[in-house]
Parts: C-alpha cells; structure tokens; sequence
C-alpha cells in the first residue's frame, strides 16, 4: 500500500463500516438490527486505531502543513465520536420501523442513521488529511450533507419531526450558501496561485506573494468556511438548528462540522504562512498572516466571541445558550489561528492551542449536552418531550445528583475554570496570543471569557443552588442508560484529561509542529529544513517541552 | 497509387467484426423473437412507446414516485461508469502481470463493490418491488 493510501486508512475502514452499517440497518431480523449502532462503534474503533498508527513520513510526503495534526484530528474524531455514539442511542426511534414485528424496510431510519453519522465523521477525517483544494472541499461536503438529513431523522414525535424538519431546511439552504462562497474562494485561490495542490499553492504565495486576488479568495474562502464552525458572518443559523434539532443531535452538531471547519481554516490559512515577522512577548520572534487576511481573522474572532457571549447570556433556553456559546468557543479557537505556530512550543504554538482546545470543547460539550439529552418531561397526556429551559434544571441536584455533578464540571470547564480541562484549553490560547503580540486581541478574549461567566453560572446555580419549582413535576430520565454513560465518560474526562499525567496536551502539541513548507517562515533554529527530520526533531524535543508546559502551570 | 490490394485488410477485421455481430444480433433477435415469444396483440400494445406514459392526452398527470427511485438507482450506475472510463485508459498502460496492475485492478474492483453495496441496499428498501 503506498503513502498516501496509509493515511487515508481510518477512513476507508469507517467507509466500509458505513457500507455494512447500512445494509445491517435494513435486515429483517430484529435481532441484527439492534447490532447497528455496535457496528457503528466497532468501525469507529477501528479508525481510531488505524488513526494513531497514522505514519509521519506519509503526512510530511504529502506535504501538509502540519503533518502530526492529520493523527491527532482523527484520533480525536473517533474519540469524540463513540462518546456521541453512546449518546445517541434512542434518537433515532425503532418504532416506525412497523408495528408488532413486522418489519416495513421503508420505514425503517436505523441504518441511514448511523451510516450517516460515520459518513460525516470520514468527512472530517479527510479533511485532516486533505491536501488539495479539490479534495477539501469534498471533504467538507461530506461532513455536512449528512447532518442535513441527519438533523431532520432527529425529531421522534410529530410535533418535534416538523420543527426538526425547520431546522433541517434552514441548516441545508445556508450550508449550500457557504458552500457556494467557500468553493467560489477556492476558486479564485485556483486562479492565484495557479494550482489546487496546497505545497504548489504556498509555494507560489511565497515567490510571488499574496496578491488581491488571493486575498479575496481567501477572505471568501474564511467566510464560507466560518459556518462550519460557527463563527460570525454566519453563525445565525446555530441557535435555531441546535434548537429545532434533538440535544443528541445538537451535541453532534456542535463538535463534528466545527472540527472539519477549525482544520480546513487551519491548513487554509497556512498556504499564506505566518511570515511577517513582528517581535512578541515572551523575547520570541513570531511570525504573521498577510495583513489582510489577519483583518479578517480578527474581526471574525473578536465579533464571534463578542455575540456569541452575550446573546448566549439573553437566552433562557439552554439549547439555545450552549448555541450561543459554541459560537463563543469557535472564537477562542480563531485567536489560536491568528497567533499561529510560533517558535512551536506549546505556551507559543496557537495552533497547538486551537487543536487542544478542539479536544477540551469537544468533551465538556458534550457532557452539558448529554446532561438535557438525559432529561425529558411530560407535555400533555403521554408525550414526553426534551427539557428547554435553564428552569427545568432547577434543583436538578436533588432529584438527579449524577447529572448534576456532570452538568456542574462542564459547566464550570466550559467557563474555563482553573483545575478543569477548560482551563488548560484556554491557557496556551492566551499565552500564545500574548506571545505572538496580539494583546489587543487577548483583550478581547479576557473580557469574553468575564461575560461567559455570567451564563454559566447561572447555569451551575439553577443546577446546584436552586430548588425544584413546587407544583411542577419534576423532570424524568430518558431510558436510554448509554446516555448517562456517555455523560459520565464526559464529566470524567473533563477533570482527567487535564491531569499532568495525560500526554492529551503532548499529543496536541506535536499535532500543532508545522511541517517542512512552514519551515521558511518559521523563524527559529528550531525548524529544520530536511523535511521528515524537521517533525523527527521535535519529537525528540517533546520531551523537554513537556517540562516548559509542566513548569508553566 | 493507392490500390485495393495494397491496402492491408486484415486492419479492418475488427470492424468487420463488429458489424457482423450487430447484424447477426439484430437479426436473431427479432428472428427468435417471431419463433420462440407469444404473439399477443392488443390495443395497449399496438401504441406508441412514450416511456410508460400515455401518449395521447395531456402530459401533466401524475405517476408514480417509483420511476425517480429507478432513475436515482440508475445515477448510481452511472456515476460509476463516468470514473471507469479514466481508469480503463490509464489502466493499459501499466505493464501487464506487474504487481501495480493488480494493486490498479483491486482498487477498481472495491470502487465496483461500493455499486454492489448501494444495489444491495436498494434490493433491502424494496426499490426492486414492484408490486
């Protein structure tokens, strides 16, 4: 098997899981369908391991910008992924597949469901390893078209099916719209630099420098891109599809296209490198985004933290609040970008900091999520519907203390509390930022992270310090056991992966060393010119950065 | 001077060939189908073909939602034949019996089995049953 098919191996495993995911789905045998979502988990499984055996010298050989990075994205995707799949159980309802155990195979969503669900994670595994304008963005495609469908499958009972339908429609027409701004960047990317390979087209940014016409291109490109992650000029769309959508589906929604969009902006952006040298903090030289495009990055962070905080702090719905506040984080993520790779230690290396912070929202996100996916209540005689409100959590310790202990750690992890992982994500954000010289910029971020506080303790106080409303019948589980586990593995994973004993921050760190054609603008002696030994180096030095970052708390 | 003779025949023998066939093919079928099939006759029969559709009378009518599941089961057909063409022209130019060649052949042949799965799950929906 030659290079570039090695590290494309995940995703031909989870490609014939989807194949045989979606077969199974539609066996007549009750029996073997319920095995659909196990499959699912055993093809996941598999990619994330044939993801962490991902070989170097394939990535540095397809010459991407940050070769360690096509690993650590995937591996962090199948993670992620089976923590969702475990939370996704029952979204999908068995009984329209027919009644009394017959079996209507046109009925039946089980198989398209999951299948979809892998469909999207192959997508934001290849666009890990994308490295080619024509590929990325049918990696990108491949990420959203099925969480169009998916989004609608969501919604169980008639009256949430028609607003998951809303939502589905609305999600699909201004994804085609970023599609169609992204691919028109791309193309005019194309006509700049005269190739769709991203080596050719850095190399010609740098012989030729960054004209207008990359420019718009690229601003294009940002802009379309930004609504996968979320980020302001179209971020409207989150709270209404989060809302319409189940948590389940939300919590989805939230990790899974924001991860293929933070990569794609991440391997975009460092076609132009980070060349103009400013000196930053810290006594380390650091490199910069051509002016224009470092504009339009910031504003892009600054605004999308900015309103995704404060309209999180006006909802009352907490599928709506964490809407607004995965907009928020999507912003965090951006000021990572802008600070880029540094001298490549960890407390420098903002796309280090972006990765890690990937990992960090990805879990704790999750378990706020998992914790309203949990809860239902009654609406009307015998129509269970999810909780909406922060009210509904009112007293959540007394009635269910587990889930409130879960919704306490994220809570307060995504508030970037000290011992939690939130915090350890938001640190090198800020030290990074602060070391390339954006001060302004962590301005702006200290401040969010102020108002973010206001939000999510009102959440951790309804959850903890507040009694269940009298009169009102309190909220009942789902009776779905996984989705407490997958709560559980959140929450703990919240507080264990920021233990100093997990290598979560190593991994992200050697994912965030640029690869041989950042070398050039990398602007320490640390960057080796030779291409595999650049990446070989620095996992040598891994070692000793551990002790920076260890030092560093 | 260009002569019969001295033009070399035995180049247009594939030609030759094929037309033979589609001759042969055309008439043994219309041939078997006069022997061997049932000859019945009727007013239905007698029409125009138009597709399925009644060729007389207006064309905004309704039909049934079936014939798009066939024309998205025959897309599938056919987006695949799109990506044979590329690999059967690059295909003969790898050496024959070489280890690439069978690496080359493999890859086409999974390409191939993903039409099979996408058949297998129309088979399992019921796009097959026409009933």
């Amino acid at each position: 098997m030659d290079l570039s098919l090695e590290i494309i191996a995940p995703e031909i495993a989870l490609f014939v899981g989807c194949c045989v995911v979606m077969i199974t789905g539609l066996s007549p045998s009750q029996r073997v369908r319920d095995l659909t979502a196990v499959l699912a988990g055993l093809a996941l499984v598999a990619a994330g391991g044939l993801a962490a055996n991902t070989p170097l010298e394939a990535a540095v050989e397809a010459g991407l910008p940050f070769p360690a990075m096509v690993g650590y994205v995937k591996v962090l995707v199948a993670g992620v992924g089976l923590i969702l799949l475990l939370l996704m159980a029952g979204t999908i309802g068995t009984a329209r597949e027919g009644a009394d155990g017959s079996f209507n195979p046109l009925r039946a969503e089980r198989g398209e469901f999951y299948a979809f669900y892998l469909f999207s994670l192959t997508g934001v595994m290849l666009c890990a390893s994308a490295s080619d304008l024509i590929w990325l963005f049918l990696a990108l495609e491949l990420t959203s078209l099925p969480t169009y469908v998916m989004v609608v499958m969501s919604g169980r009972s008639a009256e949430s099916r028609s607003r998951a339908q809303e939502a589905g429609v609305k999600y699909f027409f201004l994804g085609a719209l970023s599609a169609a701004t992204f691919l028109y960047g791309f193309a005019l990317l194309y006509g700049a630099s005269g190739s769709t390979r991203l080596p050719e087209i850095a190399a010609a940014f740098e012989t030729h420098g960054v004209g207008s016409l990359a420019t718009l291109g690229m601003t294009l490109t940002l802009i379309g891109v930004s609504f996968k992650i979320a980020a302001v000029p179209m971020h409207f769309y989150t709270a209404d599809v989060y809302e319409g959508s189940s948590s389940t589906m939300a919590a989805f929604l939230a990790f899974v296209p924001k991860t293929a969009g933070m990569v794609s902006i991440i391997v975009l952006v460092s076609t132009m490198g980070w060349r103009g040298a400013t000196s930053g903090f810290f006594g380390s030289e650091t490199g910069q985004l051509p002016v224009a495009v470092d504009v339009v990055l910031w504003g892009m962070a600054a605004l999308t933290m900015t309103v995704g905080n404060v309209l999180a702090w006006l909802q009352s719905s907490v599928k709506r609040m964490l809407a607004y506040s995965s907009i928020a984080h999507s912003g965090y993520m951006l000021v990572g970008v802008i600070a880029g790779p540094g001298d490549g230690a960890m407390v420098h290396n903002g796309i280090a900091a972006a990765l890690f912070y990937l990992l960090c929202y990805g879990v704790m996100n999750v378990g706020a999520f998992a914790v309203l996916a949990c809860l239902e209540r009654e609406q009307g005689v015998g129509r269970r519907a999810e909780i909406e409100s922060v009210d509904d959590l009112r007293g959540l310790r007394r009635t269910h203390p587990g889930l409130a202990i879960v919704m306490g750690i994220c809570a307060l992890s995504l508030l970037g509390l000290p011992p939690l992982l939130g915090f350890w994500g938001k640190f090198p954000l800020f030290t990074s930022a602060i070391s390339a010289g954006r001060i302004p910029l962590v301005v702006v971020l200290g401040l969010n992270s102020a108002i973010a506080a206001f939000y999510y303790l009102r959440l951790v106080a309804a959850v903890w310090l507040e009694d269940p409303e009298k009169g009102v019948e309190a909220a009942t589980t789902t009776p779905f056991p996984t989705r407490r586990v997958a709560a559980g593995i959140s929450a703990a994973g919240v507080v264990l992966l920021a233990m100093p004993g997990v290598r979560a921050i190593n991994a992200s760190e050697r994912a965030g060393a640029p690869g041989a054609w950042l070398a050039p603008f990398d602007l320490t002696p640390r960057a080796n010119p030779d291409e595999a030994g650049a990446v070989e180096a620095h996992h040598a030095d891994t070692d000793q950065d551990d002790a920076r970052v260890t030092a560093s708390r | 001077m260009l002569t019969l003779a001295a033009t070399d025949l035995s180049s247009y023998l594939p030609v030759m060939l094929i037309i033979t066939m589609a001759i042969t093919f055309a008439v043994a079928n219309i041939v078997l189908t006069k022997l061997i099939g049932p000859s019945r006759d009727g007013e239905v029969k007698g029409e125009s073909y138009e597709s399925g559709m009644n060729p007389v009378g207006t064309a905004r009518k309704r039909f049934n939602v079936r014939f798009y599941l066939i024309a998205m089961v025959f897309l599938v057909f056919d987006v695949e034949i799109i990506f044979l063409y590329p690999w059967a022209t690059t295909f003969t130019n790898l050496e024959a019996g070489s280890h690439e060649s069978l690496v080359w052949l493999l890859r086409i042949l999974f390409f191939l089995l993903t039409t099979v799965v996408a058949y297998l799950y129309g088979f399992r929906k019921g796009v097959f049953r026409f009933d």
